[in-house]
Order: C-alpha cells, then structure tokens, then sequence
C-alpha cells in the first residue's frame, strides 16, 4: 500500500485557494504531485455532480477549496 | 375513515358546482386491493369516485405541477409540506388551491400486508379501525394495522396538515416520542466500509425504471438529469456505479424539500428503502439549518438561501 | 561556431566555451564539486573528468575548463571516465568521510568503504570559496599552506574586517565546510547578521536581493543598495549572470521625476510604537516578549512559523499567552501620546481568537485593559464572543512591569484585580499591543507642504471636511489623518479621492486616449485549431519539468496545430511573434502552459485581441507556481502532471466559445436617499463632479440628526456649518430636491434605475444611474431610568438642543448625571453607539465650562472616546467630572422626589454602593436603525441582525452595496459622528462616480446564461444569487421562468451548481467543459 499513489482531483476557487496555491509556489512549499487542479470562478460553482463524477473517473479523493 | 371519504366527495361535489374550483384531485379506490391511485375530477357527478383510506400513499402534490386554473385537492401532513414546497418553488400558487386538508393516521404499507398474510395473494382488504381483515382464496387474516404501516409513517411527526382552506375532521394527535431518525444513525455509525456495502446492496436490485423519481413531487424538472447527454452527468445501465449515481443525486436534489411522504419507495418494483438516502439530508437539514420541508410559506428552504451564520463545520 | 561530437552526437558551441556548458545545453549530465556557472572554472574536484579523443589518441580532461575546438570528439559516459571518477570520490570520501555529498556520490559510484586512510575533513579543498570570494571583490579567504597543511583561510588565520560576513562562502561550499557560523568564529570581525525581513518585523531574514512580501505590487525583485555586496566593493554582480533576460542593471540610479499635478493625497500611513523604550516591559531583552504586529506574522502561514503558534525563546508551543493593551497609546508619562490608537483592542481580540483556532482551545488567553473599545461595526458581538465563546479572559488591569520567570522562558505579570488584590501571573507569552504614532519622516512632509498637525501629530482637519488639510488642493487620508482601522482608512480613501475628483472635475479626460480597435474574426462552424505555449520562465520552469517534453506531447492532443515552446512567453518579443503564429497558421483557440493566469490571463487575452481572436478563446494553464515550483525534486511527476494540465487546458479550450461583452449604457443621473448631513454631503459631492443628482427625504427639512446636534468632539458648532451646508444644497442648480417624499417603486438596475417617487404632490418617475442610500437611523427613546416620566431625564440630543437654546433651567443646575450606553451594547441591541461616550463627555464638559461649580458624574460601562478624542476624557478629568463604571448586571437605580433625581450606583474601586442627588440625568442612548425591509428590498441589499444595512466588504467595501450600482453612508451603515458621517458620504459618492464617470460599462463575457427550455421556474437561482441577476421572465411563452442579466452577473456560479434542472450554464467555465476538464485527469 505503501506505493499507492492517490489521485486528488482539486477545485479552486480563482479569488482564494488558485491564489493561495499560487503564493504555495512562489514560497516554494513543497507538496506530493498528485493533485490536478481545476479553477472555478467560486467555490459555489462545484456542483456536487462534479464530486460524483470526478469518482466516477476514478479519483480517489476531491478537494474542494474556496 | 369512511367519514372522511364521504367528507371528501361532499367537499369536492360543493366545490365543483359552486365553480370555486375547475378540478379537484383526490384518490380513488383501484382495481388491486390496496392500490387506490390519484384521480382529477372536473364533474361534480363524479365525486363519489372519490375514496379515502389507509392505501392513500402516493403523492397528489405532482398533479399540481404546473396547473392552470383553480384546483381543489386533498392534503394529509406530508402532502400539504409538499403543496408548500410546492407554492415556494412557483410550481402552483396559493390562490389558485383549495387545500381540504386530512388529518392523517398513517398509511398501511401493501407489502407488509402480503407479508402478514403469509404471501398469499389478497383478493379483498377491508380495513375496520385499528385492524384490517385480509381475504383471500381459501384464508382470511386479521391484521393490527399498526404492524403494518409504512416505516415513514412509524416516524412521522406532522399528521396533520400545515395548510389548508377547510378540514375534513379534527386534527388528530401529533406523535411525539418517536425517533425520526434512529435508523440513519444506525448507519451514520458504521464505518466507511459498511456504509459502503450497505448501500451498494440496498441498491443492487434497481432496474433504473425511474418509479420513485416520478412518483416523487419534488422531481418536476423539463429534463432530468438522468437524461441529459451533454454532459452525460449518469450513465443509462444499471451499471452498479451509474445506480448509485443516479440514487446519490437524486437525493441530493431533494435535500432540504424532502417531505418524507414515502411515495418514493412504495413504488419501487423491487422494493429499494431509498428513504435511507434522502433521510440523512433530512436529518442534516434538521440539525445543521434547523430547516424541515414545507412547514412555513415565509421561507425559501435551507439550502436555497445563505447567512452568514448557516453552518459551515465542513469547512477545514 | 565550433561542431564537435558529444557522446557520438554531433553539438555545436560558441568559439572559447568548455565542454561542461555545450554538455549542459544538451542535456549530458557530468558531475561536479568545485564548478559555479559566475566563477571561472578551475578544474580543482577533477570529478568532470571526460575522455577527450583529438583524432589520434585518447585522454583525460576536466570538462569544466576544457575550451572546446572544431572536430574534437568527447565521451562522458564510458567505462574507463566512470573508474576514472569512482577513484576520485574515492579518494575525497577517504579525506572527507562525513560529508553527505560524497558519501551520496560514493554510493552512486558503488564504493562502500574508501580503500584509503580515512581522515576526518569535511573540506576537499576545491577553493570554490575562495574563487566566490575574489568575485565579491573581498578576497579575504584564500587557500593557505602547503601539502598536507593547506587549508581555506584568512592571512593569519585571524578575524578580519576585509570577510564582509556576506556568506557567498557559506551559500556556494559543496561540502558544508564553510557556514556562517565559521565565517563569524574565524573569518569576519564585523557583525554578522541577518538581514532582517522587514515584511516579517525582522523574525525572519532576507536576501539583498528580493520581493518585500508575496503580494506586493510591482511583484519584481529589488536589490537593496545598503546590503548588496556589489554596491561595496564593486564585485559580484553573480545575480546579472543568472537573469536570463539581463534586467539587471546595476548602473541605474534614482531619478528625480517631476509632475505636475492638481491636487495631492497623503497617505503616509503609520508607524507601529516601538515599545523597546519600555524597559519594564523587556521586549528589547526577552524574546517572548514580542509586538502585536509580530505576532501577527506569526499567525500567518506565510509567516516565519508558517502558520505555526510557537513562541521565539524555544519554539515551543504556549499554553498561556497574555496581551497588554494601550501600549504606547493613552499614556503620557511614559511616551507623549495621550491619544487612543483606536484599533488595538479589537486586534488583541482577534489575536486571542486567531491564536485559540490555531493552538486549541486549551490555550489561555487573557487580554489586560483599561477600557475595552469595541466600537466598530459587528465588533461588539465579535468581544462578546470571544469572551463567551471562545473563552478568552478580560482583565480590567494595567500591569506596570513584565518579569522574566526564574528558571525558565515564562514571564511573570503582577496586576491587581478589580477586586484590589495583587495577583503574580504567569505566560508564556506576552503580546504587547503597539499603538499608532506618526513618524519623523511624515511629520517632516507635512512640515515642508505646510500642512497643520494636531496635539497628536496627526493631520489636522475639521468635522465638516474631514479629508481636507489647512492646505487647498492637498488632502488626506488613513491613520495620518487620525488612527483608525481599515474600513475607515477605506472610506477616507474614497472619501479623499471624491476631494480631489471635485477640484479637478474639469479636467476629467482630458488626457485619455483612444485605444486602437482591431477587427475580430469570426470563428464561428470553424474545426478548433489549437496553439499550445509552453513557457520554461528560464529556468523557473525548464529547471524542473521537461518543457520540450510537454510540448511535443501537446502536440499529440486532438485538435492541436501548433505547438511551441518559449523562453519566457510574456516578453514583448514573444508576444509578437505569438501574434504572428495566430495569424499564420488561422489558429482560433489557444492554449499557454506558464504561470498563473490570476497575473498574466489579461496579457494574453490582449495577444489574442490583437492577433484578431475573441480575448475568450483562451486558456492558461499553470505549469510553474502549482507545478514547477512545488515539485522541485521530482522533475519526471512534475513534467508528468505538466502534460496533465495541459491536457486538461486542451480540453476545456477545444470547448470554448468567443463571448460577448454586454454593454451597459448608465444614465448620467443620480439619487441620494436621506436629507440629512450624509445624503447632503453625498448630493454636493456629486454635483461638483458635475453630475445631475436628485435629493430624496422622506420628511419636510434637510438636516436629519444634525438638527439636534450643537457641537462636534473638536468644539465646532453644528449649527453654523449645517446651516451653509443646507443652503449650498439648497442653491444648487444641479440638485433637484424632493422633500417630504418616499420610494414607493424601484424597477431597473446599475445604470438605468427608474424609481417612482410619492409625496403629498402625486407621484413621479424618476430614472437614474445610480442610488445612494444615506437613509440614516434615529435616537432610541428610552423606556429605563424614569425617561418621559421626569422632566429632569433627558436624551443627549435633548439635552443638546437644551444647550442651543441656551436655556435658563440649565442655570440652576447644580448636579448633573450622564449615565452611558442607554439601549447599547444590551442583549437586545448588542452594538455600542459608538458616539456617545464623547458626546457625553463634551457636553459634561460644556456644563462644566458654562458653571465650574456644577458637579457632573459619568456612569459608564467603558469610556470609547478613541482616537484623538481621548483628550477630551482627559480634559473632562481634569475638570473635575467625576467617572464611575458600573457593569451591565448592576445598572444604576433611578428615582425621583421633588428635592431631585436620587441615582444609586454601584462603585467599583469604593466597593460599595453611591447615590448621586442631581438635578439633570442625561442619557446617552443609543442610535437606532430604521431597519427599512421596503428599500432593502426595492435595492435588493442585505441588512444585518441589528437593522443597519451590509455593506459589500466589511473592510474594503465599505462604501457601496454588492448589488452594483447602489451606495451606502452614514448612519444607515453604523453609528458614526459627523467627520465620519461626511468622509462616508465623499466616499459612496467617490464611488458612484467612478461608475458614473465611464458612461458606458463593459462587463466580462463570463456570465450564466439560462437555457428557457429546461428551466423549471423553481427559483433557486433568483433566491441564491448575491447580485439579484437572475430574475423571472414576465411576458412572453417563457413567463414564469428565469434569465439573467448579464449586467448584473458576476459569473460565480452559484446559481449554475444549485440548478437542478441543468438549465444554467456559466460561458467560460462551462458545464460540459468542467467535465472535459475532469474527464481528462
């Protein structure tokens, strides 16, 4: 299990989380490559079929963030 | 109960031909024992077709979708949440109905029915009081009607309806020492896993006929969801991940509406409790925006609106 | 140009370079120790070896320092370089045992144990310091002795000034030799010191080269003159080498540049007190002892501790934190500022919360204050629950002294209790809570502008133009101007800025030009052709992810024509050449992969404009901030998550659409609900900018609230300025007025309102651009303390108009009671009034000033006189009124005979009960919103739990509605006295004008559209939406069901994901697209 590498499929929010993300590069944060991030204007515009199917392509988890 | 049913056709003739309204929806007894099936009437002659007793359980409220006109129609507890769910959500407007309303004692779940009566096949169901007599080729069964109501009934903590222009009786009791939702915290419990296996199986036996999605009143929409294909939100077999797709959606599009009337499941052919997916939105709406479906006309329902103050633990 | 063969590959490179850089350029890795891309090579590790065959025969060379000449062939990578290297790490392990690097290297070259004597080195004394150090222009360390002495050192192995403690050393030593701290011990005989982060409060350090903060604008680095080695011995310059754009210039010098302008704004700010001269207090000597704006960084996860609540002493975790309130403010004994900072208490609560979400809520928490001042808006109810909720502890003390603990890092705090008992406490940590103070440098600009100061040092202005110095044409705004929070500062920004609108209105466009339009090509039925950037942002991205890589996979993705990858895709080169490329290859959807499109969208979108495409066909994908810079060590996820988003841009891209901007037209006029000082001000503002207002109030005079008012907290009276104010209204040919009216009617939205008026006339239509709410509140009219059942009780604008009228009854007065916070800050109206403790205590001392002989009392719960109007406590002490608090459980008791008013009063520091015979009570009640549901409704504006109206942002939108094109001042917003009242009704009007000014408004192509035919008339989308943009369709075979307004749309979303019906879509970041986008992760 211990190779097991999760696939995170990531909503961000343009005005909040892309930005914090962004400032997470320009500090050189340094974090596991397995999110994919999809910028939306607001949080409020992930409808909850975006969750189900983000599974249903196969992600292990979703992260929504705004 | 027979007082109602000769309320109701009274009610409904005297509405008719004084033109207060153009139709009026009610039940009528079906060809099947325990299948009485909703019924519009435009002629005052046809009242006595009207009938009301303990298999009353689907949901007239999606006949009001939409209608023009003045329309008379009889409401029970959950059928008047969902005549209100109904007004907010501008499927029918309030000057247009006139809401006979039922003080309701529960509905008698058809299959428990069968079941008590050992799965032979009821040729005549008369219902006396608290007690229904089963009959059939060769047997004859007495039955308490409480060991055989609809499980939402069981719960049920508005019997009484919350809107109406006139009452066919007294309103009757409210139950108030029962546990709504101790079910959903039996499953609230379990871990992951169990959740998971639990309602993969609930599910498995679902043949995608789309019953409890047009027996329920809060599924108006042009186009499901189910239909689309662009983007195809849900695959169309019954692959097991498109079900639970379809089942986890649909719920979610009654959260905060769901009135809890059980239409959904008891017209499901093979018998899914789907309730266990729209009852833990319930349960959150209660909890977490103090919000239950349809008791005020003042309010659009929880998850419609936003304050600053609404619940947001979720938010890490 | 020179051709040889590398590792059988044939390379080309320029006349005079080595083989190490022509290998790097294409991608051949060779190992190295001693090479620094700035230095000139040296060829001291020997670990570049590579065979080098020169037609005849074969040999060794060091690839660092080796030139390169025509036809030579050289291998990297064979048997005999590799044994070759094996025996030089070998034997630099054997001198070095220890040192990481080569004990990574030995095990990469197979060698377990070095066959050799071990030593215990750590320097393989390749002299990369020494070259680095030349390069500083020091030379203070070379290699000294011989053989088997020779080591890295100064002359005489002695400390010398010529080491400038810059650490080049330290940052280019392979091996770890060098640090610092060797440089400190055995190299430098000045301080060697970090250069503390100013953005941090100096707990950090920072380059010489470097961005303030993350955010700042411009967000370019800048090279600090006094710490930049170069601009002390000449050398260096390393950091020209590395730019691979060569912005660089080290020769620029500060210009001096002259404008020529009409009309000047200071915005100097503030300086935090710097509480090193409080030697009680230890900050200078203890480092738990920190400033509040220190520890404000250390909240912030981009703080030095990320986030991560330690104190500095240890880094450990606190248990128990205390804050000291008033440090540097209300004290004249220890520093000359007798004024309130006005913002410290609600920080220290903020803080105290802040630090309990960070730590848990097993941290203690406990703020020392003399009086709480929360009275700003929604700042009540956020002390209270600190207080109740969170735990935090309040205690009514100034402490004298901080005390370093015995034995440990704790601090110990003595205080006495409310109750008088002396209590030794200990923290962990102690928050000072710093005030404002204007500094040298402000107080010298003011000087030289001759602009006037207050006893403070603060700009001097008066009530009535409160943004407006004693100098015409320079205004004022922020802390300068007084201390004050954010929205404030935000209002007298706007407030400022309308100040200088007004003067300069005349030359409004006067030097615009017009923009060059280029025809737009229509793409529509078009197959998508797909042009990919990918950037390598020098080596910011190309370092790590394989940019080549990534492009020619681009190029395998359906519908994509072209591909190519840039150096750095946002210079102005590139931008043309992008241009080209659109054009040339009839490319209509574009995709870069760079950095963020939060900073760089708009440049790009500019380059599709001009190369004739819709600015929407656009996508940009992040390759660097998300994906370079945060995978740094692994480069192969990294360029693999690269082709991912870049797929995933394609995907979307091939979707998109080219999107109209609706433009809105907006009708010059406008209109100002409320007469009084606010609605007025907001009308006059907006006249002189030379717009047509129309002024609404409800009853028949102008005037409001200020009617009753006689004098503000700077001893102006009311009466004289409001009458000027009423007549320049009032003569205004600009201003139409319409008196004893209300709205009965408001259709439209920004821009083109139409609003029906009705008075007693009959009703008109008015149509306007924009609305300005200054609607106002009124006083609370109080059902406590014998109020309408004693003549002698009174409210404070009673008691006012008593003053104005000069009444004679206030002659015979010889006790006079105020009893404060009537109606506020009480479960029912949990806000404070916010004016009234300076009110009172003016008018206290306006009776003391007309009879000295009249006793006053102040019953008070905490006296908020904040800012500079905290001199006029002090005054009101001097003068002999006497204050006592009394706490909300224990109000005072009121009653009546005919001899006077009988007011019992628990006293706090006496302990027992006091009872004052007067002769006057006035109450200080509260301001009251009118809590208009009718107009919040016409303008479709929120309203908080207590009435007053919400504003857009509660710090940086203090001044408008989010419902666009409506704004809001005064007493509507928050209590607030005059100056405040006048600097908000600048503002909304500054506001106003920033959208009246543009006359047509263009708004952004994302926005929902909802398709009729699947709209199930539910309502969601008009209940959900902030903006109110979605509305139902009243005529017409779609009545019933809803559309939006692209106007009014902001293109959140929020209405496309609460559709259930599947009938809205956001154009932009389109359903079908997102799901493109998840389809293809």
């Amino acid at each position: 299990m211990n190779d097991w590498q999760p696939k995170i499929t990531t909503f961000l929010c343009h005005w909040c989380s892309y930005g914090a993300a962004d400032l997470a590069g320009v500090s050189r944060f340094q974090y596991p490559p397995n999110f994919r991030i999809i910028r939306v204007p607001c949080s409020g515009r992930v409808s909850p079929k975006f969750i189900l199917a983000a599974f249903r392509h196969g992600a292990d988890g979703v992260w929504v963030s705004g | 109960m027979l007082e109602y049913t000769e309320k109701i056709r009274e009610t409904a003739r005297k509405l008719l031909e004084e033109g207060k309204v153009e139709a009026f929806i009610g039940y009528t007894k079906g060809t099947v024992p325990m299948m009485n099936h909703p019924v519009v009437i435009r002629d005052p002659g046809k009242a006595d077709i009207l009938h009301w007793d303990s298999n009353c359980a689907l949901n007239l409220c999606n006949y009001l979708t939409k209608m023009k006109g003045k329309i008379g129609i009889i409401a029970n507890g959950c059928n008047s949440r969902n005549i209100v769910t109904h007004i907010l959500e501008n499927q029918v407007s309030r000057d247009q109905l006139y809401i006979v309303g039922i003080p309701c004692k529960g509905m008698v779940d058809h299959r428990a029915v069968k079941r008590a009566a050992g799965n032979r096949e009821p040729e005549e169901v008369i219902e006396e009081g608290d007690t229904i007599v089963v009959k059939g080729r060769g047997f004859e069964e007495t039955i308490k009607k409480k060991d055989v109501m609809q499980r939402n009934c069981l719960v049920c903590t508005h019997r009484n309806p919350v809107i109406y222009d006139e009452m066919v009786a007294p309103s009757v009791e409210e139950q108030k020492e029962v546990d709504q939702f101790k079910d959903v915290q039996m499953i609230e419990e379990m871990t992951s896993e169990k959740k998971w296996n639990f309602f993969t199986r609930a599910i498995s036996k679902c043949i995608r006929c789309y019953a409890c999605r047009n027996a329920c009143p809060l599924c108006y929409c042009p186009t499901c969801f189910v239909d689309e294909s662009r983007p195809q939100w849900v695959g169309k077999s019954s692959d097991p991940i498109d079900t639970m797709t379809f089942h986890i959606l649909r719920a979610y599009h009654c959260a905060g509406r769901c009135t809890d009337c059980g239409a959904c499941e008891r017209v499901c052919p093979v018998g899914i409790p789907m309730r266990q997916f729209t009852k833990k939105l319930n349960k959150d709406a209660l909890e977490l925006f103090s919000w239950e479906a349809g008791l005020t006309l003042d309010q659009r329902p929880a998850l419609d609106t936003y304050r600053p103050n609404d619940y947001n633990d979720f938010v890490r | 140009m020179v051709t040889f063969k590398l590792n059988g590959n044939t390379v080309q490179g320029e006349e005079g370079e080595y083989i190490l850089q022509v290998a790097e350029r294409n991608g051949v890795d060779i190992p190295t120790l001693c090479h620094h891309k700035a230095l000139e090579p040296a060829g001291m590790c020997r670990i570049c070896t590579v065979e080098l065959f020169d037609g005849r025969r074969s040999r060794f060379v060091t690839a660092c320092n080796y030139p390169i000449w025509e036809g030579m062939e050289v291998r990297t990578d064979t048997e005999i370089v590799r044994d070759g290297r094996k025996l030089i790490v070998e034997m630099l392990l054997a001198r070095c045992p220890e040192v990481p690097l080569l004990k990574k290297l030995a095990a990469e070259y197979g060698i377990e144990e070095p066959r050799f004597k071990k030593g215990d080195d750590d320097c393989i004394l390749c002299g990369l310091c020494t070259r680095v150090c030349e390069r500083m222009g020091a030379s203070a360390i070379s290699l000294t002795g011989r053989g088997l002495e020779m080591s890295v050192d100064t002359p005489f192995h002695e400390n010398t000034e010529v080491c400038l403690a810059c650490g080049a050393c330290a940052s280019v030593c392979p091996t770890g030799h060098i640090s610092i701290d060797v440089v400190k011990e055995s190299h430098s005989s000045r301080d060697v010191e970090m250069i503390p982060s100013e953005y941090d409060m100096g707990l950090k350090g920072r380059k010489p080269i470097y961005i303030p903060y993350a955010q700042a604008i411009p967000n370019t680095p800048a090279i600090d003159r006094n710490k930049c080695i170069h601009f002390k011995t000449g050398g260096c310059k390393i950091c020209a080498d590395f730019c691979g754009v060569k912005a660089i210039d080290h020769l620029q010098q500060d210009e001096i540049v002259e404008l020529n302008v009409g009309a000047i704004v200071l915005a100097p700010g503030f300086k935090p007190f710097d509480p090193s001269r409080f030697v009680a207090y230890n900050y200078a000597k203890h480092p738990n002892v920190m400033t509040s704006m220190e520890f404000e960084r250390i909240l912030s996860a981009s703080g030095p501790t990320m986030g991560h609540l330690v104190r500095m002493s240890d880094h450990k975790e606190p248990k128990k934190i205390a804050w000291l309130q008033c440090v540097g403010s209300r004290d004249i004994n220890r520093c000359d500022h007798g004024y309130c900072s006005s913002v410290c208490c609600m920080y220290a609560i903020k803080e105290a919360v802040i630090a309990k979400e960070h730590s848990g809520s097993d941290l203690d928490c406990a703020i020392f204050f003399m009086d709480m001042r929360t009275h700003g808006k929604e700042f009540e109810r956020y002390y209270d629950g600190a207080r109740e909720k969170h735990g935090v502890r309040f205690i009514r003390s100034r402490v004298h002294s901080i005390e370093p603990a015995q034995g440990s890092d704790d601090l110990v705090l003595g205080y006495a209790t409310e109750k008088g008992e002396f209590v030794e406490e200990s923290f962990d940590m102690v928050v000072l809570s710093i005030g404002l103070e204007i500094s040298r440098d402000a107080a010298q600009l003011a000087e030289k502008l001759g602009v006037g100061l207050t006893e403070g040092g603060f700009c001097s202005t008066s009530s009535f133009s409160p943004v407006a110095t004693n100098k015409e044409g320079i205004y004022v705004c922020g802390a300068f101007q007084g201390p004050k929070d954010i929205p404030q500062s935000v209002i007298e920004a706007s407030s400022a800025a309308a100040e200088a609108g007004t003067l300069l209105s005349e030359a409004r466009n006067t030097l615009t030009r017009e923009k060059e339009i280029i025809q737009e090509r229509d793409i529509r039925g078009e197959r998508p052709r797909i042009g990919v950037f990918v950037c390598h942002c020098g080596i910011n991205i190309g370092g790590v992810v394989d940019v080549k890589g990534v492009r020619d996979y681009a190029k395998t993705l359906p519908y994509v024509e072209f591909v190519t990858d840039n150096l750095y895709s946002c210079s102005q080169d590139t931008q043309e050449a992008m241009t080209q490329v659109i054009q040339a290859n009839n490319l209509n959807r574009i995709v870069v992969a760079a950095c963020t499109p939060k900073t760089h969208e708009p440049l790009f979108q500019e380059t599709l404009v001009n190369a004739g495409l819709n600015r929407y066909l656009f996508e940009m994908t992040n390759i660097r901030n998300q994906d370079s810079w945060v995978h740094k060590d692994d480069p192969e996820k990294a360029t693999e998550k690269a082709k991912d988003l870049v797929r995933m841009a394609v995907a979307k891209v091939a979707l998109m659409e080219p999107l109209q901007e609706a433009q809105l037209a907006i009708n010059q006029k406008a209109m100002v609900i409320g007469g009084g000082i606010s609605g007025m001000m907001a009308a006059r503002t907006l006249s002189r900018q030379g717009y047509a207002v129309c002024l609404v109030e409800r009853s028949n005079d102008l005037g409001g609230n200020a009617l009753n008012l006689f004098q503000t907290w700077k001893g102006e009276k009311v009466k004289h300025q409001l009458d000027s104010l009423i007549e320049s209204v009032r003569s205004d040919s600009r201003i139409e007025l319409r008196l004893g009216t209300e709205l009965s009617n408001v259709e439209g939205f920004v821009g083109n309102f139409k609003t029906t008026l009705a008075s007693s006339a009959g009703s008109e239509v008015l149509e306007h651009g924009i609305t300005v709410l200054a609607t106002g509140a009124s006083e609370y009219k109080p059902t406590e303390y014998l109020y309408g059942k004693d003549q002698r009780v009174v409210t404070h604008l009673e008691l006012d108009r008593l003053f104005m009228a000069d009444d004679p009854a206030l002659k015979n007065i010889n006790t006079a009671v105020f009893i404060q916070c009537v109606g506020s800050r009480e479960p029912e109206r949990p806000y404070c009034s916010r004016v009234c403790c300076t009110h009172s205590i003016e008018s206290a001392l306006h009776i003391k000033e007309t009879n000295p002989e009249v006793d006053v009392y102040i019953l008070y719960r905490d006296i908020r006189t904040y800012g500079e109007r905290e001199y006029l406590y002090r005054k009101a002490r001097a003068k002999g009124v006497i204050f006592v608090r009394f706490s909300l459980e224990n109000r005072p008791k009121v009653s009546a005979s005919p001899d006077g008013l009988a007011i019992e009063v628990a006293d706090h520091i006496l302990g027992r009960s006091l009872v004052i015979h007067a002769d006057l009570l006035a109450l200080a009640t509260a301001i009251v919103p009118y809590r208009d549901e009718k107009l919040a409704q016409f303008f479709k504006v929120p309203m908080n739990e207590d009435g007053f109206f919400v504003e857009a942002h509660a710090k940086l939108g203090p001044s408008e509605f989010s419902t666009d094109g409506v704004f809001l001042c005064g007493l509507a917003h928050y209590p607030k006295p005059i100056d405040e009242s006048v600097a908000h009704a600048q503002a909304a009007s500054s506001r106003a004008v920033r959208l009246l000014a543009q006359k047509n408004v263009r708004v952004s192509g994302t926005v929902a559209q909802i398709n009729p035919l699947y709209c199930s008339s539910c309502g969601v989308c008009i209940s959900i939406c902030p903006y109110s943009a979605p509305h139902s369709i009243e005529k017409g075979p779609f009545t019933g069901r809803a559309e939006i307004n692209p106007v009014l749309c902001k293109g959140c979303g929020l209405c496309v994901a609460s559709c259930r019906s599947g009938a809205i879509n956001l154009k932009g970041f389109g359903t079908d697209q997102i799901m493109a986008m998840i389809n293809e992760i």
